[in-house]
């Protein structure tokens, strides 16, 4: 009770202080308004980013094995895999047999064509040659027309399926359905439109501006010796993952004929290790927003600490006033401890807004993006620590005054 | 290390037992003799004045019996507590519960209104608001300001600042009223009215102890005390004046 009577009466000494000077309290609360921004953004920069993620990679599935001739992560060891031979449709079929129908084999391949209809042009368009099974081991289904299909695959049409972004960039609103598409040198006829999907942050591939043609009119088409092909696996069945790996990483050795001594001359891909990489990034990302973060809220904090010993100074005798009448050490120490977390949690509340304001704007342009409440408690917490803490020297300097020393203060 | 703070024996029931009290200040390489031995008792409902040239101590001796410092050697027994031995806290306890002050510069609480000025010992004492309010106004009432409530300080004549800081020492009901140099920055007229309320205080059974270089204040007194280097010089009781 008595504790409580006389802390109201340090919060509104604290108040009436800040009211009284409301300009110096305003240029006070500019670095923490820094910092406080910078802890949001960096927070939901790393939430975009993750999210982005999820739906940019979500095609890839978690149940699916990728065979290819070279690891997707390929840091400075390249040199390990340049002499990979290629792999081919061959190395797909006989994939599938030796599984027996255990599990789907998906060969894909693509590049980057212009792709032109009548007068409007897309460059670097991405072009995926696969097959009818893409449907089965990655996610996104045909919305109008009809997905590639086995007979088109089988006998090298010259059709295409085309993403959103290719259709609104491309037909305006007309029917893109039989119409002829001139994507490098080759001409394709649209048979279907996939499903918006959406990805593509930060200017990666969206899963919207992609074409899909059969996978033997690609080779056709843009073919050569450097072109390798990926083999998404699948399980049909319940199979584990690991499984499966064990599995096809055996077969895949009989295919190309690799001795028991020799090293596996192929890589097996899936999400967890796009996951593992991603997660290292966002470690780097988290790092340098934390040292930002930490560097302005640092510099914001030693701003505050310095008004408040500015304020425990002018207040010197009133300090002395209060100690004669009885005040307790820690009612100073409150009175400086609230004043100083009021200034910080103004500039919390304004650096939620601002942070708020720019997380719009990341979110209109570069990626998803909102403040959850949880940053925005986090902000907070973060604001009063600081106050707190850079309240802590000063207010303790008030709370030992001596009565009398303080009383003496001109 | 702290002894306990009981209560050993009062000898004489006073009010206030000071004994051998000295109280140096060491500046640098100098030290300050502020007080070199004073024993003093005061008993209940006394009227003492404090005289004595500038620098004498009457100062420091008025903060060492207002528990506002501690002496460096010697005893000090306040309503048979000793006090030279407390901790922070138990002397902010004291100085709030049965001390009231009485500054020359009358340091109040620039930004608060009269009302609250006066509230804030009970503030510190822990009483609850609505118990505080009718203590309050009454007290303020006492000192004849119940028309200024809600002002500034900086709102009121000098006198009537003086008024206000003795109502904020009567507030707490304390068992001393100390009062150092109460009409030193008043005229004499303003002075003469201080005065009056503070004798009006001693007569309604309040200690009260006031320090002062004039003589016409002093008069005002029962018994006077005469500081010179630190050092009591005399210390003598007036014969009461009529009326
Ligand atoms: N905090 C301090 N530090 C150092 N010396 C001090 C301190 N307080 C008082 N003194 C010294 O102690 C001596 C007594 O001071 P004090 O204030 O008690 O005198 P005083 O009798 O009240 O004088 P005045 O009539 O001018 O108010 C003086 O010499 C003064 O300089
Ligand atoms: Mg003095």
């Amino acid at each position: 009770m008595r504790w409580r009577i006389d802390l109201e009466e340090s919060l509104a000494i604290a108040l009436s202080a800040l009211r009284a000077n409301k300009a110096r309290g305003v240029l006070t609360t500019l670095g923490i308004i820094i910092g406080i921004v910078a802890v949001i953004m960096t927070m939901t920069a790393a939430h975009g980013l993750q999210s982005a993620f999820r739906q940019s990679f979500s095609a890839v599935g978690s149940d699916v094995i990728y065979v290819s001739r070279f690891p997707w992560i390929i840091m400075n060891d390249f040199f390990l895999y340049r002499n990979r031979p290629p792999m081919d449709l061959h190395d797909a079929d006989e994939l599938a047999a030796r599984l027996k129908g255990k599990a789907i084999v998906n060969p894909t391949m693509g590049g980057q064509q212009d792709v032109k209809y009548l007068n409007e042009t897309m460059d670097g368009v991405s072009i995926v040659g696969t097959t009818e099974k893409r449907t089965l081991v990655a996610s996104g289904q045909a919305d109008k027309g009809h997905f590639l299909t086995d007979f088109e695959v089988q006998y090298k049409k010259n059709v295409c399926v085309i993403g959103t972004d290719i259709e609104k960039a491309l037909f305006k609103g007309t029917d893109p359905l039989g119409k002829e598409l001139k994507i490098g040198r080759a001409t394709f006829r649209v048979v279907g439109v996939m499903e918006k999907q959406g990805g593509g942050f930060l200017g990666g591939p969206s899963l919207d501006r992609q074409i899909y043609v059969p996978i033997t009119s690609y080779i056709r088409a843009y073919g050569g010796k450097r072109l390798d092909v990926n083999l998404g696996v699948k399980a049909r069945t319940q199979e584990g993952l690991d499984d499966l790996e064990y599995e096809v990483i055996g077969q895949m050795r009989t295919i190309r004929g690799l001795r028991p001594n020799e090293k596996d001359d192929f890589s097996i891909n899936k999400l967890d290790t796009l996951v593992g990489a991603f997660d290292n990034v966002m470690g780097v990302v988290l790092l340098v927003g934390l040292l930002i973060t930490s560097i302005s809220l640092f510099v914001g904090g030693v701003g505050v600490m310095n008004v408040m010993f500015v304020s425990v100074t002018e207040r010197t005798r009133e300090i002395g006033i209060r100690k004669a009448i009885g005040a307790k050490p820690h009612s100073i120490l409150f009175q400086f401890l609230f004043e100083s977390a009021a200034i910080c949690l103004t500039g919390g509340f304004i650096g939620i807004a601002i942070a708020s304001l720019l997380t719009a704007v990341l979110n209109a342009t570069v990626m998803p993006a909102s403040v959850s409440p949880g940053i925005l408690l986090t902000a907070v917490v973060v604001a009063v620590a600081v106050g707190g803490i850079a309240g802590l020297m000063p207010a303790l300097k008030g709370a030992r005054m001596n009565p009398v020393d303080a009383l003496r203060y001109e | 290390m702290r002894p306990t703070n009981g209560n050993p024996p009062s000898t004489n029931g006073a009010s206030l037992e000071l004994r051998d009290v000295v109280k140096t200040y060491v500046m640098g390489a100098d030290t300050v003799h502020a007080l070199r031995g004073v024993s003093l008792d005061i008993h209940r409902n006394e009227y003492v004045a404090v005289m004595g040239p500038s620098g004498s101590g009457k100062s420091t001796l008025m903060n060492v019996i207002g528990c506002l410092d501690v002496p460096t050697s010697g005893t000090y027994a306040l309503e048979g507590q000793m006090v030279a031995t407390m901790s922070e806290y138990q002397l902010a306890d004291i100085r709030n519960q049965r001390i009231g002050f009485v500054f020359q510069t009358f340091n109040l609480i620039p930004r608060s209104n009269i009302f609250h000025n006066v509230e804030l010992p009970l503030i510190y004492a822990g009483v609850a608001k609505s118990k505080r309010r009718e203590r309050v106004e009454s007290a303020i009432d006492r000192v004849g300001l119940a028309n200024r409530i809600k002002h500034k300080p900086n709102e009121l004549s000098g006198g009537q600042r003086q008024r206000v800081a003795i109502a904020r020492a009567l507030v707490g009901n304390p068992s001393i009223i100390l009062a150092d140099e109460p009409t030193g920055n008043l005229d004499s007229k303003t002075g003469d009215e201080i005065m009056a309320l503070l004798d009006e205080l001693h007569a309604a059974g309040q200690t009260i102890i006031l320090v002062t270089h004039e003589d016409y204040i002093a008069e005002h007194a029962h018994r006077i005390i005469r500081l010179r280097d630190g050092i009591i010089e005399s210390d003598q009781v007036v014969s009461r004046r009529t009326g």
